[in-house]
């Protein structure tokens, strides 16, 4: 792909747009907008950062990429784990994270409506003050933006109950690629008006428009909750106990989420706490949460589920009612994938997905098949409950980047293919971005990716947005 | 041996509200839970049991009815028995008319050789009402046991964390202990230690069940009041030195940390 760098002149012209604060050209300034957590080992510089304040200056940011024909990659908090918002060919990074406002929280209809540069986390609080619930909740809940979480539509903990961010998001205003403003969906809750628009941008990891504000979904508050805390001796009966819960209580979890003892070790050590009740016995956990709307029925329903868990293998049922130790519990849950990263440079975070009752099978034909490679630590933890398990791969080899990349792209290849076997696909919540791009091409077949290609074009004809991600345009 | 444990059910958030009229909690629409760092007292109570045959633990607390829920929560960590001190009169009490009424229940309880107490509540920060029952009923107090190196024959010995160090405090019994968060880590209630908690009956007792003079109780009985609250204002007011002329930078930096006695 061919695209003209930014020159000096254009650099000015940016200045006049975003204002000379808000344009940066020094290197050690650009070099944090240059990679995500997927890794440095796909990191690409920019040529210029822009941040931008409102919905103007990116219209008439596109106009000007298109005229001169300089990519764009918009970013948000840069927690991604795909590389979706590294800027591959260079250009311009257009970061939102100055358009941070939560404009309106409209308790007749129950939506929130905010800029996409709000941090999840601030949205979910600024709404339960007014008694009212945000059920988005990604694992980066405290870092990621509200847009970006749209842009990938994100998952999470609690899909299992709440549905995944596309399951939240009632509109979106966006600027198009080529600078038009988009208005799609709203404050309404029902729409059967052509072609959904809203849903396509939804998960477009940023390469069919800029999200310049959200339009939430918001619900009443579940009054209470408590979390279980199940290990298993035995790696496959916690495997196996997860869809057998479900299926034998009836008891249906807003969480449901799978810790391998490695992770677990990795994780209480990264943190520097003390170790889970029974780490030196357990080979993994469940981590569960219930809600009810009183003590009484949270009691039974724990009651139920827990007792299941006994029946199934489980070495104990810990109960964590209290906000303390919930919150000691799910903090060495939400730390794992920062752990795994901070203590090995090269880790391919697996985000395969599959019917929950296949989860078992996937992880132990994974471990077979991770088996025959050396120097690479495999490692679970993820949403069970949703099938959707992040098996990584982690290099104990002290492999050179691009020996990583095109190992973990062969490894992690094999992994989606069976993932495919099993009724699964490649990706459940972070995305293709730039690292799946080949086992996304490999699972789904030609077809839908020419038909991908073609939606593009109608959308960017110039390749100007996020080009090279999720599948190349040739 | 008898153990008797203090708790107090705390508004389950940082962020305390507090009426700056009344000069009370603002305790409607807050979660409650068990004081996080009465878990380091119930804990503790919980390894003496596991190593002293025929221990038994009660846990007291006084406070709404719904407070029964922290009692229980107790008990699920392996305490036996739980009692809960409620009555209209006891509420708007001190630090004082808490530890009188808690002292009420205990004498109505009979004879306990060990009373533990967590350092403080996290709602109040005034960690008084544990010495107090102490003072009130009349036995030695030993504070911020970081520690406890032998129990047993009418005897404790303890380390209490002070600000030098460590000081090694030998003790009749029955004494008071208000344990810190180093002692232990607590451990986290199991599903049959729930289920046996949610069966376990909690005794409620009112002022004339432990047969406490209601102008003993309360507001009426605390001698002390909060006379104002107000929120502290956070300022911070920061230095911005121009970057232009690095040495002329540094210099003024350095001059910053000088004038301070920082280096």
């Amino acid at each position: 792909m061919e695209y003209k760098k930014v020159t000096p002149g254009i650099s000015e012209e940016l200045r006049k747009i975003f204002g000379d604060r808000n344009v940066l050209t020094e290197v050690e300034k650009m070099e944090p907008y240059a990679s995500d957590e997927a890794g440095k080992q796909y990191a690409h510089m920019p040529d210029v950062v822009v941040k931008a304040e409102n919905e103007e200056q990116i219209a008439r940011l596109m106009e000007l990429a298109n005229r001169e024909h300089i990519p764009v990659t918009p970013r948000g908090a840069g927690s991604g784990l795909a590389g979706a918002a590294v800027p591959l060919y260079g250009g311009i990074v257009l970061s939102v994270e100055k358009m941070n406002r939560i404009l309106e929280i409209d308790e007749d209809n129950m939506v929130a409506v905010c800029e996409p540069g709000v941090v999840t986390n601030d949205l979910c609080k600024a709404v339960a003050d007014k008694g009212l619930f945000y059920a988005g909740y990604p694992m980066s809940v405290e870092e990621s933006y509200i847009g970006s979480n749209v842009a990938t539509n994100a998952g999470g903990a609690k899909v299992i109950k709440y549905g995944s961010t596309r399951s939240h998001v009632l509109g979106l205003g966006c600027i198009s690629p080529t600078g038009e403003k988009l208005v799609l969906g709203g404050k309404r809750r029902k729409e059967t008006s052509g072609y959904s628009l809203l849903q396509l941008m939804i998960g477009s990891e940023g390469t069919l428009g800029i999200i310049t504000n959200v339009i939430v979904n918001l619900i009443p508050p579940s009054n209470k909750t408590v979390d279980l805390l199940v290990p298993f001796a035995n790696f496959d009966d916690a495997a196996k106990a997860s869809s057998s819960i479900i299926r034998t209580t009836k008891v249906y979890p807003v969480t449901m989420e799978f810790m391998d003892i490695f992770s677990v070790r990795a994780t209480t050590e990264y943190l520097n706490l003390p170790p889970l009740p029974a780490q030196d016995k357990a080979e993994a956990y469940l981590l569960f949460t219930l809600e009810g709307v009183d003590q009484d029925e949270l009691d039974e329903l724990a009651e139920k589920a827990g007792t299941a868990c006994l029946e199934m293998g489980a070495l104990d049922v810990f109960v964590a009612s209290t906000r303390t130790e919930s919150e000691k519990v799910w903090n060495i849950r939400i730390s794992m994938p920062t752990a795994l990263l901070e203590k090995w440079p090269h880790v391919l975070t697996g985000d395969v997905v599959v019917p929950r009752s296949e989860t078992a099978e996937f992880m132990a034909r994974t471990r077979e098949i991770i088996k025959k490679y050396a120097k690479v630590q495999l490692e679970f933890h993820g949403h069970i409950g949703d099938g959707n398990i992040h098996s990584s791969l982690i290099d104990t080899g002290n492999r050179t980047d691009k020996e990583w990349i095109e190992f973990a792209e062969e490894a992690y290849g094999e992994l989606c293919l069976l993932g495919s076997q099993l009724g699964g696909t490649v990706s459940g919540e972070h995305g293709i971005g730039l690292e799946k791009k080949s086992v996304l091409r490999q699972s789904l077949g030609e077809y839908p990716i020419s038909l991908m290609r073609g939606i593009k074009k109608v959308f960017d004809p110039n390749d100007i947005l996020n080009p090279g991600k999720i599948f190349d345009l040739k | 041996m008898r153990i008797v444990v203090l708790v107090k059910q705390v508004p389950s958030t940082d962020k305390v509200k507090m009426d700056e009229k009344t000069g009370t909690m603002v305790r409607s629409a807050m979660e409650a839970e068990l004081n996080p760092l009465d878990l380091y007292a119930v804990e503790e109570a919980v390894r003496v049991k596991e190593k002293i045959a025929g221990t038994e633990i009660t846990v007291i607390s006084m406070g709404p009815p719904n407070a029964t829920y922290a009692i229980r929560e107790a008990i699920a960590m392996g305490c036996d028995k739980g009692v809960l001190l409620s009555d209209k009169v006891f509420s708007g009490a001190d630090t004082w008319a808490t530890a009188r009424t808690l002292s009420s229940g205990l004498e109505k309880l009979g004879q306990f050789d060990l009373i533990f107490s967590g350092e403080r509540a996290t709602d109040g920060e005034t960690g008084q009402v544990g010495p107090s029952v102490a003072a009130q009923l009349d036995m030695p107090a030993l504070t911020y046991v970081s520690k406890i190196r032998e129990i047993g024959d009418g005897r404790i010995v303890v380390e209490r964390a002070v600000e030098e160090g460590h000081e090694v405090v030998e003790s009749s019994l029955p004494a008071m202990v208000s344990v810190v968060k180093e002692i232990n880590e607590p451990r986290m209630p199991n599903l049959m230690g729930k289920i046996r908690a949610r069966k376990t009956e909690v005794t409620v007792m009112t002022a004339q069940d432990v047969g406490l003079d209601s102008s003993k109780a309360g507001l009426t009985g605390s001698p002390t009041r909060v006379v104002k609250v107000f929120y502290p204002s956070l300022s911070r007011n920061g230095t911005i030195v121009d970057g232009k002329d690095p040495e002329k930078t540094v210099e003024k930096l350095l001059q910053f940390l000088k004038d301070k006695a920082l280096v």
